[in-house]
């Protein structure tokens, strides 16, 4: 069985998916544990902060559908290459 | 003796000890340095300051270590150098360079938080440091910390200019080139650093490397005899140093070594990597990540972790940000050399064309007194300005030759 794994990330919504269970839909397919610490929705853009855990599989899959919807999905460190 | 109380999350107040953390275990918000700024103001005054050697280490009591300095002993206090030639050029009544084309070891800002980050990572009892950098970050881990005996990591990406790979290879650190994408190395260099116990300076050292930029705006006010400009204009990448300038200006207040703060601060980044700038103008505090496209390198931090906060910094100080396309960039470091001599990398090219652009917005006055942050060599970044100088005029081995390329020269007005 594959190692488990937690990712720490920020994820940003386009206004058009704002009132879209995307995240819940993203964790029950790929079998991913959203944890969040951190949320604010505006008119016009939602921000998650949260903590991410499945297997290495999974978390890639579940960000790449993420990514495939529209959600921007970075590390919470922000760019670590300086 | 300490004067630093912890670390403090930036989102939510939560406060830590001091320990090799980077990240609020509840909100996930940055951490920050904290001081007890009664006890300093006790111990730092100008004359405890000016008695000292000329380096960044100074202003020790207000960086996050415990003990003496370690590591970048000859770091910081570049020269603020008065730019008449240029101020006259643009029109301007006063206007200073501060020079950090010339920090040493490694001819850029990243010695000053280097130096702290190494001297930090000493006090914690790591014996690897390492960072994920294209440029100027890995020069300065990897030769402060030849200097002080880490063992060393750099990660880059595997696609990096052979050029910008010698600069770092020089000093010997284990050298490490990731296949994949800048996302691919940002995530495992962010894996690694919760694996290993090693000091990675940008990472679980940030809140200590980050405080290193303070220095400069320190340096700024004590060489302008202790008092502060109208208008810092400095360039941003993660944001970091834009936000540390800031700080370091009402630390000097809080202490008591300034009375009022009334600078203003402008942030300068490139059109080709500007989430923090176009924020700025949108009048939204979301920074919205992007893909740089620039030739300022080491300002393309597509995603900035500090932009929120540097964008706080500008507008509590009442400045501005703008951005400025890559011709403006490698026009303003040729006028930088021409006028004062002073050869800046690309990042340099950036903060004085967004200098002259809010000159023309009438953002800054032309009767401010202003500085601008330049900071790093532009002997780094020399193949931006391939078949874009002035031309070379080549003669034949005799007199005749020469005097021939004098009279082009006068015909074209040159002296």
């Amino acid at each position: 069985m594959s190692e488990v794994k937690k990712l720490r990330v920020r994820l940003t919504f386009p206004q058009e998916l704002i009132k879209e269970p995307v995240l819940f839909r993203m964790a029950k397919k790929y079998d991913v544990m959203p944890n969040i610490r951190r949320a604010r929705v505006t008119d016009t853009f939602g921000e998650m902060i949260l903590e991410l855990e499945g297997t290495e599989t999974n978390l890639q899959q579940g960000i790449n559908s993420l990514r495939e919807q529209g959600v921007v999905v970075e590390l919470i460190e922000g760019d670590i290459i300086e | 003796m300490k004067y630093v109380k912890g670390l403090k999350c930036r989102e939510c107040g939560r406060e830590y000890p001091v320990e090799p953390i980077y990240v609020c275990e509840f909100c996930f918000g940055p951490l920050e340095a904290i001081y007890d700024y009664g006890k300093i103001k006790r111990a730092l005054t100008r004359k405890t300051i000016e008695k000292r050697p000329k380096t960044l280490w100074r202003y020790k009591e207000l960086l996050p270590i415990d003990g003496e300095p370690q590591v970048g002993l000859s770091s910081g206090f570049t020269p603020l150098v008065k730019a008449d030639i240029l101020a006259k050029y643009l029109g301007v009544k006063e206007l200073y360079i501060k020079d950090d084309t010339v920090n040493h070891p490694t001819l850029s800002f990243k010695d000053r938080v280097v130096a702290v980050a190494l001297t930090k990572a000493k006090e914690f009892g790591f014996d690897t440091v390492a960072c994920a950098s294209t440029g100027n970050l890995a020069h300065a881990v990897s030769a402060h910390g030849a200097k002080s005996g880490f063992n060393r990591f750099i990660f880059i990406p595997a696609s990096l200019e052979q050029s910008k790979i010698t600069a770092s290879i020089v000093y010997e650190p284990n050298l490490v080139a990731v296949d994949g994408n800048y996302d691919d190395v940002n995530r495992l260099c962010s894996e690694i650093a919760n694996k290993y116990r090693w000091a990675f300076v940008n990472i679980n050292i940030r809140p200590f490397y980050a405080e290193g930029s303070k220095t400069i705006g320190f340096e700024i006010v004590e060489q302008l005899g202790w008092d502060t400009p109208d208008s810092i204009v400095v360039p941003c990448a993660s944001g970091s140093l834009l936000t540390k300038v800031w700080k370091a200006l009402k630390e000097f207040k809080e202490i008591g070594i300034l009375k009022e703060v009334e600078t203003k601060i402008y942030g300068a980044q490139a059109t080709g990597c500007s989430p923090i700038s176009t924020a700025f103008k949108q009048g939204t505090d979301v920074i919205r990540p992007v893909k740089p496209n620039t030739v300022a390198k080491s300002l393309a931090i597509g995603n900035p972790a500090d932009g929120f906060y540097a964008l706080q910094a500008v507008r509590e100080s009442g400045g501005a940000m703008e951005d400025v396309s890559d011709e403006e960039i490698i026009d303003a470091i040729k006028l930088l050399a021409k006028t004062e001599g002073i050869f800046a990398e690309t990042a340099g090219g950036v903060t004085l064309a967004t200098y002259i652009k809010l000159l023309k917005e009438g953002k800054i006055d032309k009767k401010d007194c202003t500085v601008l942050c330049i900071t790093g060599n532009g002997l780094k970044t020399a193949e931006v300005l391939d078949g874009k100088t002035a031309e070379v005029y080549h003669i034949k081995p005799n007199l005749a030759s020469f005097e021939e390329a004098l009279s082009m020269i006068k015909q074209k007005g040159g002296k």
